[in-house]
């Protein structure tokens, strides 16, 4: 699975700090502690960077590129930040990302025909966000349709389902149950297309010391039904450690959780059983609650 | 060929909980079925069972034509409790609204005193709850419960701000826990989870929080019935239990209810009725006319 590196975040304030104040090794450091954990691509989230988009997005790219040698995926919602971005790449980026709405299709989509780039394409249209399966799947279909008379190919295309915190109440599993099922069905409705999530949404809201557990979980649940890439933290060992195949018992027993198998609990290590009853929160066989692990 | 219709067969059954001792009690729960799937397999040994609100002082915001009916002993609780018993209530509720802070504030020990002089002098089951306030009720419950220790009572709210030391309390002195969570499925199941470390599933009630019609009523309604399918389908070990729906409050402070008496039996009677058919095993009303007349309305074979 291709990782993309989301820790040069502005939501961060150190980040948001550093970029005001121009201070390149903060910057630097993150990105090359994600590069040697294993990222493929860095992601620059730099929100609607309302404030000198060009200078400041042409500075945070260059600066990256000035240690780091993988391709950038340039994140925000502001066109002109974005172009800036695009432009100052020197490997073919990723556009984080554009969507089914209005504006997006006019201001986004033919940027990354512009810049020959791949493109995030989410489910959201100006309906807003399909909530079940089938709707999903109508509306990115419209939407790449559109793309593709952009002459944006479906290869270039990496949809995003938009995963949502499974703690909202009632509706959370639900939804991600529904992703689940949207990356599982994606390519047979759109052949060559790729796909990626925002991984660490689905564990928003839920107790901090608990949100790893369910990234990961959700992670090798999406890596198993054919998710391409993701938007995660790489400096989580145990993440990767768990998609690039090194620990495959608890790779299988999240596959057996899926598929329903009972498993006998006490033979199990209790860090196994942490895995098992996470997976059944997320795929809807046990009720949510942030006690989910001690019942 | 014979056309024969399908009917599922559950696997889930809610907990039977009994409220009270001997001949002063009543069951609540047991059924393994979906509310009023009677088409389905499974039964439901206990039907919904109504319960008459006391208050322990004379009530501050009630409309004349909800005080009426009790109007000679509005005053004494134990009087009030009784005519609730006379008026066919399967349950006498009694809320201890003056230990409020913000209302009486009045002794913990006051109340306990009264809640065990009410319990002793009707023939029905008793259900108590505080205010509400989860700090005062951290003092007022505990020793409620050791006031009537031993007669298996209904107790509540246990709040996940206070359940470790009002559910210790019950369970000490032998009490069923009613577990109040606003109306979250998830925040209600955690509740659940952690009182159930230490005190039995077997004697927990779950007070999902009822709004009245026109005041997000739809919400509990969805909530008891969700409730009721992830215990009775999927067979959630901390949903598989009987639910209080605590409604006659929420009504009687709708502006609507206390325009006029006939608008108050409607509102009160439509968002019982309303509760009931989403899986409520117990409902709290207040006024003595609502209860004939739901009681009328769900007794119809």
């Amino acid at each position: 699975m291709v990782i993309i590196g989301e820790n040069i975040h502005v939501i961060a304030q150190t980040v948001s700090t550093a970029i005001r104040e121009k201070d390149a090794k903060v910057i630097q450091d993150l990105a090359k502690a994600q590069a040697e954990a294993g990222a493929d691509y860095i992601d620059l989230n730099v929100g609607p960077m309302k404030k000198d988009p060009e200078e400041n997005m042409q500075w945070l790219a260059s600066t990256v590129q000035e240690v780091i040698d993988l391709p950038l995926s340039i994140d925000t919602m502001n066109p002109v930040a974005m172009e800036a971005g695009l432009k100052a790449c020197q490997k073919r980026p990723l556009l984080n990302s554009a969507s089914g709405k209005t504006d997006s299709k006019e201001q986004m989509l033919p940027l990354a025909q512009k810049y020959n780039c791949n493109v995030v394409i989410s489910v959201i249209t100006d309906k807003g966000m399909p909530p079940d399966v089938d709707s999903k799947i109508e509306s990115i279909m419209d939407t790449v349709a559109y793309a593709n008379e952009l002459g944006i190919p479906n290869e270039d295309i990496w949809v995003d389902p938009i995963i949502l915190p499974v703690s909202t109440a009632g509706e959370g599993q639900r939804f991600a149950v529904a992703c689940l099922e949207f990356i599982k069905i994606l390519e047979d409705v759109l052949p060559e297309i790729k796909s990626t999530v925002g991984l660490s949404n689905v564990s928003n809201g839920v107790p901090n010391e608990l949100r790893p557990l369910l990234n990961r979980t959700y992670l090798v649940m999406l890596d198993r039904n054919g998710l391409y890439s993701a938007i995660a933290d790489p400096l989580d060992k145990e993440s990767m450690n768990l998609i690039k195949g090194k620990v495959p018992e608890i790779v299988q027993l999240i596959y057996k959780t899926m598929d329903g198998e009972d498993m006998d609990l006490s033979s199990l290590s209790p860090k196994e059983v942490e895995y098992v009853k996470t997976a059944k929160v997320l795929t809807g066989e046990n009720l949510y609650s942030d006690a989910w692990l001690e019942s | 060929m014979e056309y024969k219709a399908p009917a599922e067969a559950y696997t889930g059954v809610v907990r039977e909980i009994t409220i009270g001792n001997g001949k002063k009690s009543l069951k609540i729960g047991g059924e393994n079925m979906l509310p009023f799937h009677f088409f389905d397999q499974g039964s439901n040994p206990n039907p919904a069972k109504f319960a008459l609100e006391v208050l322990d002082m004379e009530p501050q915001d009630w409309p004349e034509h909800l005080t009426q009916p009790f109007k000679d002993v509005i005053a004494d609780p134990v009087k009030w409790a009784k005519r609730c018993e006379e008026l066919g209530a399967d349950a006498v509720f009694l809320r201890l609204v003056s230990t409020d802070p913000a209302v009486k504030d009045s002794s913990a020990d006051g109340a306990a005193a009264m809640a065990r002089k009410v319990a002793e002098a009707i023939n029905i089951p008793l259900i108590i709850y505080g205010s509400g306030d989860d700090k005062k009720d951290a003092e007022v419950l505990p020793k409620v419960a050791e006031a009537c220790d031993g007669m298996n009572l209904l107790i509540g709210p246990v709040q996940k701000e206070n359940y470790e030391v009002v559910g210790k309390a019950l369970l000490d002195h032998g009490h069923n826990a009613s577990a109040l969570s606003p109306l979250d499925i998830n925040l209600l199941k955690e509740l659940n989870v952690k009182l159930c470390k230490f005190f039995p599933a077997e004697k927990i009630v779950i007070d999902p929080e009822s709004a009245a019609l026109g005041y997000g009523m739809e919400y509990s309604f969805s909530l008891m019935e969700r409730v009721k399918q992830i215990g009775i389908i999927t067979k959630d070990n901390m949903t598989m239990m009987p639910i209080i729906a605590d409604l006659g409050g929420e009504c009687w402070k709708t502006k609507q209810a206390k325009e006029n008496k006939e608008q108050g039996l409607l509102w009160e009677g439509i968002t019982a009725l309303s509760l009931f058919l989403a899986g409520a095993n117990i409902i709290v009303l207040r006024h003595p006319e609502t209860l004939s007349l739901i009681k009328k309305t769900t007794e119809v074979k």
